[in-house]
């Protein structure tokens, strides 16, 4: 029942921080790249016909930019897809993002990002492949909608299925009913799955994800009078062999939040490197005399970092600690957001007693942010104290990072080369036959 | 061999014997395949796995009858109820690909869920409870999601509880099935009918469960304090109980064994009875009491075990070979020796046969040494009224005692 068979879908899975891409059946995806795209406005002639934005695209192959003509101004938009395209700095370049709050608002942004996605990294012909993709646990009907037009309408791909990205990563870690705790970039979701089906009214979200995260860590070494250079910003001339002098560039034209995207990506990395969870709830006064750890920023300063190493993954567990950091006080409502074992205990006791064991027993958790040092431990020791005694607890994290962060992508993977996949497909016919609101029939 | 040509070492045998030697040699020589030098690393012997032959290797090359090529072909798959062709790698096989319906199209399996016509709605079917859209609803829900209530229950558009709407689609079934029944006797088996779905017991059951999950911490050491202390005392308790029966025990054997010596005089299974008899008011007591106290520290034991033990503390003040004889006469009258079906009744008539054969010996030998003293007595006075000295004639005398007696008995 579980065989394989091969059809040359795609999957993609559009993240709030990253998109990931590639071929149904592979273990990891082959196109990562980040879902922010870097967009330069400018006025259009007046002369200019408003061509059908489905059918008149004109692509520029040279590095992947597509112009498209917006129906309500007069305004010509260049968007900038993919890591080098967007590494690349251009004047008036803003960073935008296709997501607010974890849903999609913006469609042409998404629309760009899979052309790219097709054309650029993939190379192949959307007509020829059926398509699997990934929605968020918590998304609308109507967002369901929206991405099946797009696929049907503008790249007429023989078949399509959405599918949550709790299920996928349930079925990533082989198992059909479990608690999912999905913590990437933008957000963490927490949601049980039941037999490959998501409960919907058990999700619980919080906007503090991978990214909140780096924010908070900015801040935090900001307040401390370290100041961020942009690589784009700065040069490396050899003075003697060994020791370098660095050259500031200005560039009048960057926008702030081309700016503060590149800062936040030095920052990103100084999270990943030097960042561990602690092992009982951050305190002030504890952690203050702890021993630090050296980062070399790559402008060749180089930081001491001490209580902040374990202060921004507590956030995590103890929202509160955001008023702590200056800047960041009014950022989110950290009042009324829960920790996460708080969130998991919740989201457990809203479904049936019946499965409330199976779901203690079976705790995923995947997403970019999981991959931080000891989170799995501390959640694991946090969710004992607070649960039932009776019920057994554990958590379940998969030790290669490439899996936890692909999590979703290689559920999907999973999903879409099974045998018994081949009919829950919908299908252009179908689409055409029903409307886009047959989806959510065929689709969970 | 080679390695002497090469020090020099003249060989050892003439000549002429080489000749003979040679066909004796032929199957030491070295397999084909290997050179001369590589067999001899191994030591002269052939090698434990087996060494490829150049025969094998040519073999290979010629293909198989059949011309088997993979290519990129559209399938269609009688799962989907749409026209939709999606392609897959096949195997060809001689240039004609493969017939038949697609492999996984089998393991399409749902429920079979009973549909309802308006008029068998309007006739049966009606609850003030749900109206017919959200019952349609309900049905609908239950052929996509193959009965799951939970997920039904949380993809319902109005709050329902789980135990609601299996309340529903259950009774609904039964109504129909009885309803569509030719007699009532057909369905009476089907478990739906049996059974009805109860959703108080349900809704019972699910409040106790999520009152044990819902037990903080402190509320299960409490628990658990409590429930060792009950156990403690309820093991005091026993023991007390069980110093008291292994008294009652004692008092019934020397009752037992008293009776018995006062009733050798009058031997008759009236005797027997009065035991019992004495014993009967108070069996109640003694039967607890005639368990032995080890035995009522176990709460569950088998009734073979006790009647063992019961039949041994019977018969503990007698021989070997009185069991022996007890366990002849038993044989005899035709009753096994353990009984086949140990309740509670058999087993007490089971002991009651054995003591009252142990009884029946011990009377026997009573009366056995009653008659030889009887006998010795006889004689002696006959020894007198012969008036004849005694020693002189004792045996003579004994045996026509003896045979006058035996004509008087």
């Amino acid at each position: 029942m579980f065989g394989g068979d091969e059809v040359s879908a795609v999957v993609i899975d559009l993240g709030s921080h990253t998109c990931k891409a590639g071929y149904a059946g592979e273990d990891s995806p082959k196109a990562v790249f980040p879902s922010a795209v870097g967009s330069i406005e400018h006025l259009g002639s007046v002369n200019d016909n408003q061509f059908d934005k489905v059918n008149e695209s004109l692509v520029d192959s040279k590095n992947g930019v597509e112009t498209i003509y917006t129906e309500k101004v007069n305004l010509k938009r260049k968007l900038y897809v993919g890591t080098q395209a967007l590494g690349y700095r251009r004047d008036h370049m803003e960073v935008l993002s296709p997501f607010k709050d974890g849903v999609v608002t913006d469609w042409d942004i998404v629309d760009n990002i899979w052309t790219h996605t097709f054309r650029e990294r993939l190379r192949i012909d959307p007509t020829k492949h059926p398509m699997l993709l990934a929605e968020p646990t918590f998304g609308s009907l109507h967002q369901r909608e929206r991405a099946a037009e797009l696929m049907f309408e503008n790249y007429k791909v023989p078949a399509l299925f959405v599918a949550k990205n709790a299920v996928l990563t349930s079925f990533s870690y082989g198992r059909f009913t479990s608690l999912v705790v999905d913590s990437g970039g933008g957000s963490t979701t927490v949601a049980p799955v039941l037999d490959g089906f998501a409960l919907q009214k058990a999700v619980a979200t919080s906007p503090i994800g991978g990214e909140f995260l780096t924010q908070c860590m900015m801040k935090s070494l900001e307040s401390k009078g370290i100041v961020f250079r942009p690589q784009y910003s700065f040069k490396k001339k050899e003075r003697s062999p060994g020791e370098y002098q660095v050259l500031d560039f200005d560039f009048p034209n960057t926008t702030q939040s081309y700016k503060m995207y590149f800062q936040r990506a030095i920052a990103a990395d100084i999270k990943e490197c030097v960042c561990r969870v602690p092992d009982t709830p951050y305190d002030e006064v504890a952690y203050s005399n702890i021993p630090t750890m050296s980062y070399e920023l790559p402008d060749g300063q180089i930081l001491e970092i001490g209580s902040d190493r374990f202060k921004a993954p507590d956030i995590l567990f103890n929202p509160f600690l955001v008023q702590t950091i200056t800047g960041m006080e009014n950022s989110i409502d950290s009042v009324r957001l829960r920790g996460l074992p708080q969130m998991v205990i919740d989201s457990i006791n809203v479904c049936d007693v019946d499965i409330r064991r199976e779901l203690f027993s079976s705790i995923l958790i995947s997403g970019g942010t999981s991959l931080m040092h000891q989170l799995k431990e501390r959640l694991e020791k946090d969710l004992i104290e607070e649960s039932p005694q009776s019920a057994r607890v554990k958590v379940f994290a998969s030790s290669n990072s490439i899996e936890r962060r692909y999590g979703v992508w290689i559920g999907g993977s999973i999903l879409a080369s099974l045998g018994s996949f081949q009919q829950m497909w919908f299908s252009k016919p179908e689409y055409e036959e029903h409307g886009a609101f047959y989806i959510h029939r065929k689709c969970d | 061999m080679d390695a002497k040509d090469i020090l020099g070492i003249p060989k050892s045998f003439p000549a002429s014997q080489e000749k003979k030697a040679r066909p004796q040699k032929e199957p030491q020589r070295k397999p084909d395949g290997i050179s001369r030098e590589v067999y001899a690393l191994t030591g002269g012997m052939a090698p434990l796995m087996p060494t490829i032959e150049v025969s094998h290797l040519k073999r290979k090359a010629v293909a198989d009858k059949e011309k088997i090529t993979w290519q990129w072909l559209p399938f269609t798959n009688s799962a989907r109820r749409d026209s939709l062709q999606l392609y897959h790698w096949v195997r060809v096989v001689n240039g004609v690909p493969p017939t038949g319906d697609y492999q996984f199209a089998k393991y399409n399996k749902s429920v079979d869920i009973v549909k309802y016509t308006d008029e068998e709605y309007e006739k049966y079917l009606t609850d003030p409870m749900w109206t017919k859209e959200e019952t349609d609803q309900l049905f609908d829900m239950c052929e996509r999601f193959d009965l799951r209530f939970i997920v039904i229950a949380d993809r319902f558009p109005s709050p329902r509880a789980v135990e609601e709407l299996k309340n529903r689609y259950y009774s609904v079934s039964r109504a129909l099935l009885i309803t569509r029944a030719p007699s009532a006797a057909d369905v009476a088996g089907h478990p739906l009918v049996k059974e009805p779905y109860s959703m108080t017991h349900e809704m019972e059951r699910k409040r106790a469960l999520s009152a044990v999950l819902s037990r903080t911490k402190q509320q299960e050491l409490r628990d658990s304090e409590i429930l060792s202390e009950a156990k403690r005392i309820m093991e005091s308790r026993k023991a007390s109980k069980g110093v008291e029966s292994a008294d009652l025990l004692d008092d019934h054997n020397d009752i037992e064994m008293t009776e018995k010596v006062t009733h050798t005089d009058s031997p008759s299974p009236s005797s027997n009875m009065q035991p019992t008899s004495t014993a009967a008011p108070s069996a109640p007591l003694t039967e607890c009491a005639t368990t032995p106290a080890s035995l009522r520290m176990l709460r569950v034991y088998l009734r073979t075990h006790v009647l063992d033990q019961m039949v041994q503390a019977a018969s503990s003040n007698a021989g070997p070979r009185t069991i022996k004889r007890v366990e002849q006469t038993l044989s005899d009258l035709g009753v096994h020796i353990k009984p086949k079906v140990p309740t509670k009744a058999v087993c007490a008539e089971h002991l009651e046969l054995r003591k009252e054969i142990l009884t029946l010996f011990n009377l026997q030998k009573q009366v056995h040494t009653q008659n030889s003293n009887f006998q010795y007595f006889a004689i002696v006075l006959l020894a007198i009224c012969l008036d004849k000295s005694v020693p002189l004639c004792t045996i003579f005398l004994q045996k026509k005692c003896n045979a006058y007696i035996r004509s008087v008995v």
